[in-house]
């Protein structure tokens, strides 16, 4: 073996790193082990959840603009400036489903992972005060707002109508269905619920966690929680009082 | 789950009973009896009479096991040391609470004063995948002990003593590095996780050395392969309900599993290829 001539002299490996080397899997192995452990998941559930929390500000300001004239011209003009940004729109939105689509499938991973860690239950079940009902009930918090968002997108996002002349009739006769607004109601509700445990427990996994300013950090996402929970969960009360009798 | 074979136990008298001058408490309890691992378990009813309020909850046990083998049965098997709370072998579950409901104690150094006559009180294992049941009230914890084989120590010259105060520790470090290291690994946490995760008690050894010079060496190394034998013994992943924090008879603080996803996020980062 030796007496033949190497394709690769071994003056060639000395370029230095190149792409090749770069792509070696030995060094991307730290992603793989990242993202395959405990600590991997909990990090990637909690930088999708805070993006998913800052989309929602975003989200709640333009529909708070609902409430700005009474002809609906300026939320109007909002959904023709998101629409006139064309591919960015898309890629925006593409963005988003992914970081849904992230959080849902660690969400998945880390429930297959603690039922396994814990099969048998206690015969006396007592809680020492630290586990909340928002905390617990994150599963199922979570599920409703998946199916939730289906039903939203399915009435706005995916109605032809709201790329019309008129967005906020669309909304409005929406929202003027008891049903439609029952729906929203407890859409809302489960997402409040969900990030008032959501914010500060995503903020304690990044490693935000010390005794000067945790209770400002529980106090803050439990603030923020219940702000965005009343702002969402004022449209449909909003449609039943004022629009429901008019448009219905 | 059903009750077997009650049995009353007489003659649990405190020391301070024996006149009948103080009248000790009459207790119902539901015991897990469980032969071996995986094997079927049922909680057993035993009744105590006048059982003296200055008794440890362990030394209770001692009385109904006294009172078993007197009768020919067997005895409840649970875990024991030093019964002064600092050795981390006991622990087991009162009423749904692992070591009993006070506050920042281990069961050994729970005493009969903390609860009421005619109290049941069922008293089951820990219970984690992890941690499988062995008999009764005893689980193997052997899973912490690979957890800290895996990097939970410093490698040190063992020659001779070193000259006290050669390395200067700054006095808040030593404090932080002490509230991490009073976890005794009783694994109450565990127990109490309803995830049955383990980060608590590993965000406390790594914190711990973290916080301290000798620890710096090792320290990536630690963050990560303590993790790796963390997952790999089948523990979950935190959702920061701190049940954790709230059962630890140590008083664990949460800040320590921050600090642990701090610390395997940098290593992850630092490790390149390793």
């Amino acid at each position: 073996m030796s007496s033949v001539t190497s394709p690769n002299p071994p003056g060639a490996l000395r370029k230095g790193p190149g792409i090749a080397s770069a792509l070696r899997p030995t060094s991307m192995r730290w992603i793989l082990r990242f993202f395959g452990s405990s600590i991997g998941k909990k990090y990637v559930m909690a930088v999708t959840g805070l993006l998913l929390v800052g989309f929602l500000v975003a989200h709640l300001a333009g529909n708070l603009l609902l409430y700005a004239d009474e002809s609906g011209g300026k939320f109007k003009a909002y959904a023709e400036g998101l629409h006139d940004l064309g591919p960015l729109l898309w890629a925006a939105e593409l963005g988003l489903i992914g970081l849904f689509g992230l959080h849902v499938f660690y969400a998945l991973q880390t429930l297959r992972d603690n039922r396994a860690a814990r099969q048998s239950r206690y015969a006396v079940s007592a809680s020492r005060g630290a586990k909340t009902l928002a905390s617990a009930t994150m599963p199922i918090t979570g599920a409703i707002v998946l199916l939730f968002v289906i039903v939203h997108l399915v009435h706005f996002r995916l109605d032809d109508a709201f790329k019309g002349d008129d967005p906020a009739g669309l909304v409005k006769s929406t929202l003027a269905s008891p049903l439609a607004a029952a729906i929203y109601l407890v859409g809302v509700g489960a997402l409040t619920l969900h990030l008032s445990h959501a914010i500060q427990s995503a903020l304690q996994t990044l490693g935000a966690s010390h005794p000067n300013f945790n209770p400002v950090r529980e106090k803050l996402g439990l603030g923020l929680a219940v702000l965005l929970g009343l702002g969402f969960a004022s449209f449909p009360v909003y449609a039943l009082i004022a629009w429901g009798g008019g448009n219905s | 789950m059903s009750a077997a074979s009650p049995t009353a136990v007489q003659g649990a008298a405190s020391p301070t009973g024996a006149a009948g001058t103080k009248q000790g408490l009459k207790l119902v309890l539901k015991v897990w009896r469980q032969g071996a691992r995986g094997a079927p378990g049922q909680f057993e009813t035993h009744e105590l009479q006048n059982v003296s309020t200055d008794m440890s909850f362990l030394e209770m046990l001692d009385v109904l096991n006294e009172g078993l083998i007197r009768e020919g049965k067997d005895p409840v098997a649970f875990e024991h040391d030093c019964r002064e709370g600092i050795c981390g072998s006991c622990g087991f579950v009162i009423n749904g609470q692992a070591h009993g409901p006070q506050k920042e104690t281990t069961v050994c150094q729970l005493h009969m004063r903390s609860f009421r006559s005619g109290e049941t009180l069922v008293i089951e294992p820990f219970r984690a995948t992890a941690f499988p049941i062995l008999k009764d009230l005893v689980v193997d914890r052997s899973a912490f002990d690979r957890i800290v084989a895996a990097g939970g120590y410093v490698s040190v010259n063992t020659g001779s003593a070193p000259d006290a105060n050669a390395i200067l520790i700054p006095k808040d470090n030593a404090e932080r590095a002490f509230d991490a290291a009073a976890c005794i690994g009783c694994g109450a946490c565990v127990a109490a996780c309803p995830n049955g995760s383990a980060m608590l008690f590993v965000g406390a050894k790594v914190s711990h050395l973290a916080a301290l010079p000798q620890g710096q060496s090792e320290r990536d190394h630690r963050a990560l392969d303590m993790v790796a034998a963390m997952d790999k013994e089948g523990f979950g992943d935190c959702s920061n309900h701190l049940e954790c924090v709230a059962s630890c008879p140590k008083g664990i603080a949460g800040t320590n599993i921050a600090q642990l996803n701090r610390e395997f996020a940098k290593a992850s980062l630092r490790s390149g290829s390793r």
